[in-house]
């Protein structure tokens, strides 16, 4: 069992790693490596998702649509495969390889995040999601809860409304026939909020007072760090700062995250069944850290200059470093760590079994 | 110990006073039942113990309360719930998380309470209740039985010293009900606890009940004492009861084996000949036929070859164990589902062929919950849309009764421009009805309409259907309350696993059957005998 | 004014601003002097970024939003709120339905303009994230999609000046403000996410392969990936939130405030005590 902020935190490795590159080749390595944690996660995956798109289906449908998008829009490339006639908007022009390219990469990284996202989608139930939320935001959580819990009940009771106009004589047949089930449901569904927060009350959830996260002192600090996070972006941007900008905007993040956490701790509150932190959840999380900061900044020795791949404006063979290659091994551990989990447990029946036959 | 002293309260913008210079002492430890006529302030009086009124519900108090020597007006709520646990009447609206384990766990988390000894409470409290192996199950896949019993381990979770409850059971199946109901008593014969609880179905726990409370409808002048002092005053009893106080039987029975020791005395020397049933003569045309049904679900048969009649002016109930197929049968006789095989008639005309607004104008279906029905501004305008829906000018026009006059019928013409979903719950039913029945349908069918009504209510529910069954409806109705079924029906049916297993009067049917006799029949066996009045009828 | 509003309207501007700023960031980016050939590493962080402030920027509003404390009452109305919207989500997703025809918004809407800018604000983004949880499409969309449907919410309150001044209330009238304020919504819902796809889809190319770009130009190019891709789409949208509102406002309406005073009030109970009686009083 891997915790949910461990793969959280693949997940936001993996959101980095594939905004940063345009290089085929480590793109494909990636790709493989989700493709298998996303096999490893199988026996864990729980059934939660009623309208599930495949990811194959989704990257199939994207990469097409992005590369025939960029190919006919964008005329830019010196190997031209075609011309289309000039007079026709937008796409009057030079139809190259490069531009078909850079949409297929593109299409390539957008099926990446999906697919990286059904991962997390597929094994985290949804407790373990809403857990996710920080305690400063826990009257959000709390929202959360009582939604996701009352889905099936207020499903039932449309069920039941929809049978009870039947039965005087309603039948559906135009938009304003909606009215009498929806109505109903609004007025139950208030009448029942009301039910619930006086049995809330009763098991003494008074309304959260989070007052001490909105004192003037944490406003102000918000404030500084919301300026400090323009100021930082701009430096970057306007007056091409990199580093001296990305230290003020880290800063102005660091001081919300601070504001934030602190907030959190004010919410008197505990957890029933923490889950715990593991050894595996380390390696997780230190295996998504190098590839993200390889990828994300500079190193001395290092040359990165492989990441920046850019098929404009002629179509050459991508470069490639085996370090980096290596360092993208990072987002594979969690389905190493699931698969050797997966075979133990495996090992351990046979064992049992052999045992037993003895 | 509970104590109220003058204690008044008015709702925010009420013209009356919901409480009127209460004064009550309840001492600790007992199993007090507060009984009284809808509307009474029951509701109201439990909810002054945590400090619901007034700090939930606003308005204005006057007196003085004492918990445990904790003054709820003073103290919050949120004080309150460490000593006073409450649990209500809808097991659907009370729960924040999806499963039961973490629902209980949920207001401890929320008390900042260490996790260590978290686990014990919730441990504790899962044996209390017998929860243990539903603990991890997802609240929506359990009974409502099962439910309340959440709720109030729930409720537990804080160990308090006090347990009110403001009817639990109304919304529950009588084997439901049960389990609550002893869960309750074990509560409170092993652990001492003070449960308070506002019940309508005396009958199942006035064994266990230490000390009745009863409020009259004005909201003032409670009395209080033990059961076989303040029984007598009162009208809502169970059938036992009123039979005693008729015949003056010594001391007063709470249960049937007492009341048995009582009855065998008092037959003594008497001979009586068993009550002649009338049979009832039937015209010849069925209004309503079902032959050979059977319907699934997922698959499974739930209703099996099912044959049905039902004749004009009769009244016929359809009892039987929870799962055995009459919701849905009831359902599948006006086309809301359709069965896999079978034919049904209603007024000449096959289910099969038309869709449900049609059926439905000649037959009225109550649905379980009324609730659903009700959407409109006034009780007219409900009356008004079904008229609409089927195309009926609401005008006295051929077949359709004039919505005033079902209105008066109905007891709700001084409520015509009233929001229907401010009534009481016996009121909204009869809107709902008003609504069905504007069509002037020559059936009713009733699902489960007892439920949630206190005695008055049903009284009068039970005159009209009789009204309406005199004129020449043919009445069906599905419910588990035997009393009714003794009280009102021509004709009981009892089905067991999808089939009919028995067909004929009450007598013959309910009489003699453990499961399904009413509390005189089980005083009186081998009479025929099912009410008070049977009883008292044969003395004459 | 007191402090704390002050800070709150600071807070809810700087937001907003930075919000903006960074979701136009596509057009006004390449009109600014970029010659150094470090420019294709920055395109690529810049997505990154503009992701971190957008996020850093909800979380702030959400914060603020909280605010001192939100009652028992309005948490468990948001919660059923919720729930009914992501079951209007569930039928949206699951059925065919023309375009970006979506029937989440009316209530959205509605909700924010009775209940006031918070339950707006909190209805539009939990609508998004309890339907993303329950359908398992929790995405990298979904901050966006939170943020601009809690946007939604926030401002629909602006609509009742309008109705206030014309005396609309209870009229048609009060539901045509809204449907209009729906139809505008409609689009800009589409025009904001599609300003988050666009740089994925076509790459920060255009811009660093031919420096010194025009905003003129750049506004054009994404006009052109606008009508192509999302016109019709935002377009459907748009029109049904006119016809969801126009069909269902009023009675939703009076629904909606009829609760209002149930759950917003704060009463303070009046109290007039007794002195507390003796235990050997008993009745």
């Amino acid at each position: 069992m891997i915790h949910p902020v461990a793969w959280l935190a693949w997940v936001s490795a993996m959101l980095v790693t594939l905004s940063m590159t345009r290089n085929p080749l480590y793109l494909g390595l990636i790709l493989v490596w989700i493709a298998f944690v996303t096999i490893a996660i199988r026996p864990l995956a729980s059934a939660t998702s009623p309208i599930p798109i495949s990811p194959v289906r989704f990257a199939l449908v994207v990469v097409t649509l992005s590369t025939v998008f960029n190919g006919i829009t964008v005329h830019v490339g010196r190997t031209v495969l075609f011309r289309l006639p000039g007079f026709l908007p937008i796409l009057g022009g030079i139809i190259t390889l490069e531009a078909l390219a850079f949409g297929f990469l593109n299409g390539v990284v957008l099926s990446g995040i999906f697919a990286a996202f059904t991962v997390l989608n597929r094994v985290l139930p949804i407790q373990a999601i809403v857990r996710l939320i920080p305690q400063a935001f826990y009257p959000v959580a709390v929202v959360v809860s009582i939604a996701v819990s009352f889905v099936p009940a207020t499903l039932h009771q449309f069920q039941q409304i929809r049978q009870a106009q039947a039965v005087r004589g309603h039948r559906v047949r135009g938009l304003r026939d909606w009215l009498p089930l929806i109505v109903p449901l609004l007025v139950g569904g208030l009448e029942r909020a009301l039910q619930l927060a006086e049995a809330m009350t009763a098991r003494g959830f008074a309304s959260t007072d989070t007052q001490r996260a909105n004192s003037v002192q944490a406003q102000g600090t918000i404030i500084a760090g919301l300026i400090l996070l323009l100021g930082g972006w701009l430096l970057r941007l306007m007056w091409g700062q990199a580093l001296l900008g990305l230290t003020v905007l880290l800063t102005g993040v660091g001081l919300i995250g601070g504001t934030v956490w602190l907030a959190g701790r004010q919410v008197p509150r505990t957890v029933y069944r923490p889950q715990p932190w593991a050894r595996n959840d380390w390696s997780v999380v230190l295996g998504a850290g190098v590839t993200a900061m390889t990828f994300l900044f500079s190193w001395p020795g290092l040359d990165r200059s492989s990441i920046f791949y850019y098929p404009y404006p002629t179509l050459v063979w991508p470069g490639f470093h085996p370090i980096l290659a290596v360092a993208t091994l990072g987002l594979l551990v969690p389905g190493l760590l699931l698969l050797r989990q997966r075979n133990d447990t495996i090992g351990r029946v046979l064992r049992r079994m052999v045992a037993e036959r003895a | 110990m509970i104590t109220f002293n003058h204690v008044s309260y008015t709702y925010p913008d009420a013209s009356q006073p919901a409480l009127r210079q209460i004064n009550l002492h309840l001492p600790e430890g007992e199993f007090t039942l507060v009984v009284g006529p809808s509307g009474a302030g029951k509701s109201t009086l439990l909810r002054c113990i945590n400090g619901l009124v007034p700090h939930f519900s606003g308005g204005t108090i006057k007196g003085s309360i004492s918990v445990n020597s904790l003054d709820p007006i003073q103290a919050t709520p949120q004080v309150m719930s460490r000593h006073v646990g409450f649990v209500f009447q809808d097991p659907e609206a009370q729960f924040v998380v999806d499963r039961v384990e973490d629902e209980i766990a949920f207001a401890l988390e929320n008390a900042a309470m260490p996790p260590q000894e978290m686990r014990i409470r919730v441990e504790e409290v899962l044996d209390l209740l017998d929860l243990a192996a539903l603990r991890q199950r997802r609240l929506d896949t359990l009974s409502g039985g099962e439910r309340q019993r959440v709720a109030i381990a729930a409720a537990l979770a804080f160990r308090p010293q006090v347990l009110v409850l403001d009817e639990p059971t109304s919304q529950l199946d009588p084997k439901s009900a049960e389990d609550v109901l002893q869960a309750l008593v074990r509560l409170n014969s092993d652990l001492g606890l003070t449960i308070l609880l506002a019940e309508h179905r005396l009958e199942r726990v006035l064994p266990f009940v230490d000390r009745i409370v009863y409020l009259p409808s004005n909201g003032s002048e409670v009395i209080s004492g033990p059961p076989r002092e303040i029984l007598p005053r009162i009208e809502l009893n169970p059938p036992l009861v009123k039979l005693a106080q008729a015949l003056n039987w010594e001391p007063l029975p709470l249960t049937i084996k007492e009341g048995r020791r009582l009855s065998q005395q008092w037959s003594e020397g008497k001979t009586f000949s068993p009550k002649q049933e009338v049979p009832t003569s039937q015209p010849d045309k069925p209004y309503l036929q079902a032959h050979n049904v059977e319907i699934l679900y997922d698959n499974q048969p739930v209703v099996r070859g099912v044959d049905l009649k039902l004749w004009p002016g009769e009244i016929v109930a359809l009892m039987g164990r929870n799962g055995a197929g009459k919701t849905t049968l009831l359902k599948s006789l006006v086309g809301l589902i359709r069965p896999k095989r079978g034919q049904i008639t209603v007024a000449n005309q096959d289910v099969a062929k038309s869709d449900v607004a049609q059926i439905c104008r000649y037959v009225g279906y109550l649905p379980q919950d009324p609730n659903a029905l009700l959407f409109a501004d006034t009780v007219l305008d409900e009356l008004l849309i079904t008229l609409r829906n089927h195309g009926i000018q609401a005008g006295g026009s051929a077949g359709a009764i004039s919505p005033q006059e079902l209105l008066e019928r109905l007891g709700l013409a001084d409520k015509a421009h009233l929001y229907p979903r401010d009534l009481s719950t016996g009121e909204r039913q009869r809107v709902a009805l008003g609504a069905i029945m504007v069509t002037r349908p020559g059936a009713l069918l009733l699902d489960e309409p007892t439920r949630g009504l206190d005695y008055l209510a049903k009284r009068r529910l039970l005159e009209l259907l009789k009204s309406w069954r005199d004129d020449g409806m043919a009445i069906l109705l599905v419910t588990h309350d035997v009393e009714l079924a003794a009280a009102a029906a021509d004709r009981v049916l009892l089905m067991s696993q999808g089939e009919v297993i028995a067909n004929g009067t009450p007598g013959n049917v309910l009489g003699s059957s453990p499961l399904f006799a009413p509390q005189i029949a089980r005083l009186f066996p081998n009479t025929g005998w099912l009410s008070v009045n049977d009883v008292l009828e044969s003395l004459m | 004014m007191k402090k704390e509003q002050l800070l709150s309207i600071v807070i809810y501007t700087l937001t907003t601003l930075i919000g903006a700023v960074a979701f136009l960031y596509p057009f006004w980016q390449p009109a600014l002097p970029q010659t150094n050939i470090m420019g294709q590493a920055h395109a690529n962080d810049a997505a990154l970024i503009l992701t971190l402030l957008v996020g850093i920027c909800f979380v702030v509003l959400l914060l603020e939003v909280q605010g001192q404390s939100i009652s028992t009452k309005l948490i468990a109305l948001l919660g059923i709120l919720v729930s009914i919207n992501t079951i209007l989500r569930f039928a949206e997703v699951a059925t065919p339905t023309p375009g970006g025809l979506s029937p989440i918004f009316f209530l959205i809407v509605l909700t924010g303009y009775v209940y006031g800018s918070r339950v707006g604000f909190l209805m539009g983004a939990l609508t998004l994230f309890v339907s993303a949880l329950i359908t398992g499409t929790v995405g990298p969309w979904l901050p966006y999609q939170m943020f601009t449907a809690g946007w939604v919410g926030m401002s629909a309150p602006l609509c009742r000046p309008t109705v206030w001044l014309l005396k609309g209330e209870g009229k048609w009238f009060e539901v045509a403000v809204l449907a209009i304020f729906g139809a505008f919504w409609g689009l800009v819902y589409g025009i904001i996410m599609n300003i988050w796809f666009w740089p994925f889809a076509t790459g920060p190319t255009s811009q660093y392969w031919e420096p010194g770009i025009t905003l003129v130009e750049t506004l054009e190019r994404y006009a052109v990936f606008y009508l192509a891709t999302s016109l019709i789409w935002d377009a459907m949208r748009s029109v049904g939130n006119i016809i969801f509102i126009l069909a269902f406002g009023l009675p939703t309406l009076r629904a909606l405030r009829r609760f209002h005073k149930r759950f917003t009030f704060d009463y303070q109970p009046i109290y007039e005590p007794l002195p507390p009686i003796s235990i050997k009083e008993t009745v």
